[in-house]
């Protein structure tokens, strides 16, 4: 579909509707970031992550409290974890998936099944770009783990771990495909660099995991 | 301001006349621009950021956020706050500008940028956060609180901030009693009268309105009218500014995503 780039102030729809980085004002729709429009649907490049109870996030433990742990889920919102919804105990820096519960009027939410991630690596992407990197009917996301035989947990937010295969690889090829979203083409160009560097460097990591004491954020 | 004038008389910078038939003291006509340049992400670690060029003027815009209120007092449980912060660094021009720390006008340009934002930024969906964006002239030649405000603009959009629009403007003012569009420090220091002017050009609203020295009704009148023009120039060379960083991402028509859970 032929895709038109818009910034905010243009217009989204000659009706009133409810989207994602659009307002209305006069009857009329506006987008308020800066989109790709595609037929009557606009596609965010840029925004923040809201939470959205059921969402799947990555956290990290940012705070220990006596009433549970304060959570930093790459939002401008504060969330939580209850002590009271848990059995075992975090150390702030530990990386834990976990599950939206609730979200308030502010945007403050409350997390549950917090299971603690180790031994990969936490990359952070723009959380617009996640339904790029699940792709189709998470197309994208089995074509990496295809080629490096890596587990990789996708977070809403934009947190992605990677753990086991070939950590690097897999790595290089999200990042390609956050700093490329949206491009023609990028499916194949992505099968194309997991190909030839994967042959590159035979089953080189899958017998080694990198162990990580604390993950950092590699760019 | 006397003495500016003799001053700059006496080096011989300026003619005695700003304006000889129709043309000003750049070669520009009335309603011309200076050369306007925007380049949109320069920082690395800002959220969103914007360098421009007009004329001899250059700014650097910096947004960041939304983030944790601080100090936690001034938390809005119902909308963002925005802090605006202009300053000119020390070297950015001649002594009587960019002395180290804010001082009144300084200021006074933060308070009325901060109200142009929060007119323009859909405050109300980072409710206990603030926005904080910052705007540093590097260098200086008029109407810097214009092209600070355009700056900070396109650095709002590219740290991907919801706006209504993209606010845009430039100033008008009268010299040697003639209207003119985007003075510089020359015209401004030795002119009658400066008013700058920011738009948000969806719907032509005024969100920003000062004047420098004295206008009658009709000249305001007409000076807007004037500003409309120029800063519907403006306005494209902001949308340009945007198209040449996002603009790859519309290239082509890719394979389509859909979303799935995670």
């Amino acid at each position: 579909m032929e895709k038109q780039l818009i910034l905010p102030g243009a217009l989204a729809a000659t009706s009133p509707r409810r989207m994602d980085g659009c307002y209305v004002d006069d009857g009329k729709t506006f987008v308020s970031v800066v989109s790709l429009k595609a037929g009557d649907k606009i596609i965010p490049l840029k925004g923040h992550y809201i939470p959205r109870i059921g969402d799947y996030i990555i956290g990290i433990i940012s705070e220990e409290r006596f009433s549970g742990y304060e959570v930093d889920i790459n939002a401008p919102f504060p969330s939580s974890i209850s002590a009271r919804d848990i059995r075992e105990t975090f150390q702030v820096g530990d990386v834990v998936s976990a599950k939206v519960r609730m979200v308030d009027e502010v945007h403050t939410a409350q997390l549950v099944e917090p299971r603690k991630l180790y031994a990969g690596r936490l990359i952070e992407i723009e959380s617009v770009k996640v339904p790029r990197i699940i792709g189709r009917n998470g197309s994208m996301l089995a074509l990496i783990k295809e080629y490096t035989g890596s587990d990789i947990f996708v977070g809403k937010n934009g947190r992605i771990y990677t753990k086991n295969g070939d950590i690097a690889l897999s790595v290089m090829a999200l990042l390609k495909i956050s700093s490329e979203a949206h491009t023609s083409g990028l499916t194949d160009r992505i099968k194309e660099l997991l190909e030839v560097e994967s042959k590159k460097s035979p089953q080189n990591n899958a017998a080694k995991p990198a162990v990580q004491e604390r993950p950092t954020e590699q760019y | 301001m006397a003495e500016e004038e003799t001053a700059a008389m006496a080096s011989g910078k300026v003619p005695k006349k700003l304006i000889q038939n129709g043309i000003r003291n750049d070669g520009r006509t009335p309603a011309d621009l200076r050369n306007l340049k925007i380049t949109v992400g320069v920082l690395k670690k800002a959220s969103g950021s914007a360098l421009i060029e007009w004329g001899k003027n250059r700014i650097l815009a910096g947004v960041y956020g939304p983030r944790e209120v601080f100090p936690k007092h001034q938390m809005n449980p119902n909308k963002a706050i925005i802090n605006c912060r202009y300053a000119m660094v020390p070297f950015s021009s001649l002594e009587e500008h960019g002395r180290f720390g804010p001082n009144r006008r300084a200021i006074e340009i933060g308070k009325v940028g901060k109200h142009v934002f929060e007119n323009a930024i859909l405050t109300e969906q980072f409710p206990k956060t603030m926005i904080d964006i910052n705007i540093d002239v590097l260098q200086s030649d008029g109407g810097t609180r214009v092209a600070g405000i355009v700056a900070a603009s396109l650095a709002l959009v590219d740290a991907g901030i919801p706006m209504r629009d993209i606010p845009s403007g430039v100033s008008v003012g009268k010299v040697d009693g003639t209207l003119v569009a985007d003075l510089d420090k020359t015209e401004d220091n030795l002119g009658q009268s400066d008013m700058p002017v920011i738009f948000s050009p969806r719907t032509w609203d005024i969100l920003l309105f000062q004047m420098d020295g004295m206008l009658t009704k009709k000249e305001i009148m007409d000076g807007i009218d004037l500003c409309k023009v120029a800063t519907q120039k403006v306005h494209e060379v902001q949308v340009a500014a945007l198209e040449a960083k996002y603009g790859a991402a519309a290239a082509g028509d890719d394979d389509s995503q859909e979303e799935s859970g995670a």
